[in-house]
């Protein structure tokens, strides 16, 4: 499934028979290979623990596998100290998670400008002004996370996760708190980014909906990948998922 | 709902742990006070010499003031002899047995003292063989001038059996005599009835009046008790062990008094530290404090619940802090026994009533503690209390800010006591004036840092690392919780500055007030034979050299004095000294002479004289040792108050209100010639008296003991406090695991992570010192105002570095080791684990 995409040297993301187990004999992921194209806008789908979580981590670093390899815009991240690995992070990675992206300590702007701020770059205000209206919130800079909205800390999130313009940004179920009219926002969004910036996405979700922005879904059950859409219609996604829980 | 409460102080183990500890410290510390005023109280010295006497009557040597505790008198009190007929008439009553008491000693055959515990009262007359238990006599009684009876253990350490001959001292005299029997130890030494009146100095009195009783006792003293003149009471039982040694049940009262004096900040303390780790652990579960508001808990059922919680940790912690309460009064006891202020002979009350009080006092201080903390929580709309559990900070309340502001003010006024008062008590407002302050911090506290801290993060110069900007940025933006570090950390500063400060300024202005006043330079004592020997004064006059000689005394005296409209009776040292006490001693004389020390005069210090609005000429109205009232005429106000006490009393007015009569030591001032010094040594040939250089006045310690006690007391304290803020502090940071986990997913490395930390404890700690040292320094500069006329204290110079390095120390490893521990599981976990 996964020969078919471009070749390694042109991923933005590349997993080559990548098995995590955790602790207590857990496979949460079984010898998976997926290569991410830069540019493309990928969802990862499946039931809940069927490994989409494990695998987003080992993907950005974040989790070591067991066996196999991860190759991050070319090169391999197995073998680098944690220190190395949060600044190719850092530098190279953006994160969304479902919650608790932002530090409650600090306004809006020094969120989404903390990365460069922690790996010591100058700011280009330009750019980051660019993130703030595209997000839309160039008048709620100055406030702390908790004056937001759920749907507005996503996309202060969504800003603070590409200032450092990585080579991809992990979502994991960015959407998952909040009502359907914020996510709607925030997942539109996220494939406007693709769309105009060519920003590398991987989404995991479990609400076809949203997989159904994506250029490719991967449909994941105990750990594999079992499945590939390439342009999913939320329909056909939907009853992927049924036939999984079913079967 | 209890198991409910037993389950969330499980899962929030090391805020639960942080409570506990504080409330386990408070009941140890709120036990062992309270064993000491129950002791206080209730407590009685062995029966001991008045064991046969089932009945006992004696001088009342307590004064009781209209409200307050009753005040014990030291000085032995008397009563009318001829009541020993009138009682021996009463039904019941077997042998009625009369005593007096006279200093009295035994010197071995190398012309040495014999050792007795209490020479002052050693000597009794023969007929007090019948007040002891076991009337077991070897000889026969002695009569005449020349006979005398002694104890088994005076006899055993002087070598004599009856019929040996010895040399005693009684009275001051020093007289061959000879054994005519050996009594039970305990006894002392006994002479013929008629000649103990005489050597004791009292016609028509008896120091107290034992009864021998068929049946019941209390019967027996019901009967007694309406023949009984005023001032005159009867005890039976383990009360009779007060009545023999009113000294020793004096000292008792110190107890309560101690207690007392120990309670206010202490309390304030364990109030502190209680509040402070469950506000850290409330703070830490409101999550599921608003999860459980959002299911439908009411607010009210909510502070129940957290009430609820915080009772079931305090009371696991109870059990071992009551019992470790227990020891500490022992340990105290002891520190007490040794510094000399209590009998060992007085052992401890140990009644479950201390532990209650604990118990009752901690578990309410939890409960309004708890309740206190997770108020906001239990008020606030549910949504708004959703969205601040996931985002954290919350914003300091304006009207805490200004309780805050409020209660700093208040502290300077309360610092203002040791300008009017030198005294022990003017200072102790020193250290209640900075806890207060410090509370006033806690308040303010928040509100403060943020400002502070705001003003900080504009002025960050453009290179600020990373680390040192969030570290400001999190001060900043979590203002409540960084204050809580900051206040709980300056009030160990306030603690450990004002409260040491304060004793040590105490000791210092005294010592350097006694030496000043002293222009002796030398002390001649007596302690073995009960005080200094008849004839020894002039024998010192003769040495050629000595310029000038007075004995010299300290009792007790009851000066009363109107406090806010009400009568306030406290029991005070006072100095007994002759006219010639002006050759000796200099106390600052403000007004009038010290040489016109007779009659019925005192002299007095200014401090007391300004409180009492009298002077020179004027008639005071006191009550002395043995609880006689008196009146006299002032004709001398002095300054050197704190070395030599508020009260000094002509000999002639302190003659006959002494136990034993005799003087404590004698001063005596030379011409500074070796020679004389010499010869001044070469009295110590006599038996029991020795001598040495410089002058002490009475047997006055170098400062009062309630100083040194303080001092102990500071030690315990301290740890205690410092104990709870390490723990609160650690649990407060444990709980910044997600934090911790969001950076290092933003791209903070392990190593700006800690360095961010360490910023942090460095500028937590940092305004805890000066925090402290702000607010203790109105406090401490009016204190050396007061005692030293300059605005420092004084004390050891090491203190504040010391204090300051185990702050810093504590801020750094509390807030390291929980970091460390956080930076070793993956951070996608912690966040697992949060949301
Ligand atoms: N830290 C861990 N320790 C043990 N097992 C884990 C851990 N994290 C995940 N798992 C297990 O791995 C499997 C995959 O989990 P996950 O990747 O979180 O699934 P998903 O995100 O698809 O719901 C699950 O069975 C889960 O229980
Ligand atoms: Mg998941």
């Amino acid at each position: 499934m996964s020969t078919a995409l471009a070749p390694a040297t042109t991923a933005a993301v590349a997993l080559r028979q990548v098995t995590k187990t955790h602790p207590h004999g857990v496979r949460a992921l079984d010898d998976v290979t997926v290569e991410v194209p830069r540019g493309s806008f990928l969802a990862v789908m499946g039931p809940s623990g069927s490994g989409k979580s494990t695998l987003l981590q080992v993907a950005a670093g974040l989790d070591t596998p067991t066996s196999g390899e991860v190759l991050l815009d070319g090169t391999a991240i197995g073998g680098l100290d944690e220190t190395r690995r949060t600044e190719l992070r850092r530098d190279r990675i953006g994160f969304v998670f479902q919650a608790y992206n932002l530090l409650p300590a600090l306004t809006v702007a020094e969120n989404i400008t903390l990365p460069l701020r922690l790996a010591g770059k100058s700011l280009d205000r330009a750019w980051v002004q660019y993130l703030v209206d595209r997000v839309g919130l160039g008048d709620r800079l100055d406030h702390r996370p908790a004056e937001l909205s759920g749907g507005q800390q996503q996309r202060a999130a969504i800003a603070r996760a590409l200032v450092a313009r990585p080579a991809v940004v992990f979502a994991d179920e960015p959407t998952g708190a909040l009502d359907l009219h914020s996510a709607a926002e925030v997942l539109d969004l996220l494939r406007d980014l693709v769309d105009d910036l060519g920003q590398t996405v991987v989404l995991v979700t479990h609400d076809p909906a949203a997989a159904a922005r994506a250029h490719r879904a991967l449909v994941m059950a105990d750990g594999r990948v079992v499945d590939t859409l390439d342009h999913p219609a939320a329909a056909d996604l939907a009853g992927r998922l049924v036939a999984l829980r079913e079967g | 709902m209890f198991a409910l409460a037993l389950r969330l102080a499980r899962t929030r183990l090391t805020a639960s742990l942080a409570v506990l500890v504080a409330v386990l410290g408070g009941a140890a510390i709120v036990t062992g006070t309270g064993v000491l005023a129950e002791s206080g109280l209730r407590s009685h010295l062995p029966v001991d010499r008045l064991a046969g006497a089932e009945v006992v009557v004696s001088a009342d040597q307590t004064v009781q003031p209209s409200a307050d505790l009753a005040v014990a008198l030291p000085e032995r009190g008397s009563v009318p002899a001829a009541l020993a007929d009138e009682l021996a008439q009463l039904p019941g009553v077997q042998s009625v047995v009369p005593d007096v008491s006279f200093p009295a000693a035994v010197l071995d055959p190398a012309g040495d003292v014999v050792a007795t515990t209490d020479p002052v009262t050693a000597g009794h007359g023969w007929s007090s063989v019948g007040l002891l238990d076991d009337p077991a006599v070897t000889g026969t009684p002695p009569t005449g001038p020349r006979e005398v009876a002694v104890d088994t253990e005076m006899a055993a350490a002087a070598g004599v059996a009856p019929g040996d001959p010895v040399r005693v001292v009684l009275a001051g005299r020093t007289s061959d005599a000879r054994v005519t029997a050996v009594v039970p130890a305990g006894a002392g030494v006994l002479v013929a009835d008629d000649r103990a009146a005489q050597l004791a100095g009292q016609a028509g009195t008896v120091d107290l009046i034992g009864l021998q009783v068929d049946g019941d006792a209390e019967a027996v003293a019901d009967a007694v008790g309406p023949l009984l003149p005023a001032g005159t009471i009867v005890s039976t039982g383990d009360a009779r062990g007060d009545v023999a040694l009113p000294e020793a049940a004096a000292a008792r009262s110190l107890l309560v008094v101690l207690a007392g004096s120990l309670m206010g900040v202490p309390l304030l303390i364990v109030g502190f530290v209680v509040a402070g780790a469950l506000a850290v652990s409330i703070g830490g579960q409101r999550r599921e404090l608003a999860l459980l508001r959002a299911v439908g808990t009411t607010p009210r059922q909510l502070r129940r619940l957290v009430a609820g919680q915080a009772t079931v940790v305090a009371a696991v912690a109870l059990v071992p802090g009551i019992a470790v309460g227990y020891l500490l009064a022992g340990q105290f006891r002891r520190l007490l026994v040794h510094v000399g202020v209590l009998p060992d002979a007085l052992p401890l009350t140990v009644g479950p009533l201390p532990a209650l009080a604990a118990a009752a006092l901690l578990l309410g201080v939890v409960q309004v503690a708890a309740r206190g903390a997770a108020w906001r929580t239990s008020r606030e709309p549910v949504t708004q209390l959703l969205a601040d559990s996931r985002t954290g900070p919350r914003t300091p309340s304006p009207g805490r800010h200004r309780a805050g502001l409020l209660l700093i003010a208040a502290a300077v006024p309360l610092s203002v006591p040791p300008l009017l008062v030198q005294s022990p008590i003017g200072a102790a407002s020193t250290s209640l004036a900075g806890i207060v302050a410090a509370i006033g911090l806690a308040l303010a506290g928040p509100l403060l840092l943020r400002r502070v801290t705001g003003g900080l993060a504009r002025r960050l110069p453009a290179g600020t690392s990373a680390p040192a900007w969030l570290a400001v940025a999190n001060l900043h933006g979590y203002a409540l919780r960084s204050a809580g570090a900051v206040t709980t950390l300056a009030m160990a500063v306030v603690v450990a500055l004002t409260y040491t400060f304060a004793q040590t300024t105490v000791i210092d202005a005294t010592a350097e007030q006694t030496r000043a006043g002293t222009v002796a330079d030398a002390t001649i004592t007596a302690p073995g034979l009960g005080g200094i020997p008849a004839g020894l004064v002039d024998d010192v006059q003769a040495v050629p050299g000595v310029e000038a000689v007075a004995p010299v005394s300290s009792t007790t005296v009851l000066w009363p004095m109107r406090l806010l409209g009400e009568e306030e009776l406290s029991a005070g040292p006072a100095l007994v000294l002759p006219p010639a006490g002006a050759g000796v001693l200099d106390l600052d004389v403000r007004d009038g002479d010290l040489a016109d020390l007779t009659g019925a005069t005192v002299a007095v210090g200014s401090g007391a004289a300004g409180a009492r609005d009298v002077g020179v000429g004027d008639q005071v109205q006191l009550t002395l040792g043995d609880g006689a009232a008196v009146e006299a005429r002032v004709v001398a106000v002095y300054g050197r108050e704190l070395g030599f006490g508020s009260v000094v009393l002509s000999a002639d007015l302190a003659a006959g209100h002494t136990t034993g009569g005799l003087a404590d030591s004698l001063l005596v001032r030379t011409d500074g010639d070796p020679a004389t010094d010499r010869a001044l040594a070469g009295l110590t040939d006599r038996p029991g008296v020795t001598v040495s250089g410089g002058g002490v006045a009475g047997d006055r310690p170098a400062a009062p003991p309630e100083v040194w006690i303080n001092l102990a007391v500071i030690g315990v304290l301290l740890g205690y406090l410092l104990l709870g803020i390490a723990n609160a502090l650690v649990a407060a940071t444990a709980q910044r695991r997600g934090e911790i986990a969001t950076l290092r997913l933003t791209g903070t490395t392990p190593r700006q992570v800690r360095t961010m930390m360490r910023r942090e404890a460095a500028l937590v700690s940092g305004a805890a010192v000066a925090a402290g040292v702000l607010v203790s320094a109105v406090p401490l500069a009016l204190l050396g105002l007061g005692f030293l006329d300059r605005p420092w204290p004084s004390g050891p110079g090491w203190l504040l570095p010391a204090t300051a390095l185990v702050v810093i120390g504590i801020a750094f490893l509390a807030i390291e080791l929980p970091t460390r521990s956080a930076l070793r599981s993956p951070p996608a976990d912690a966040l697992a684990s949060q949301g």
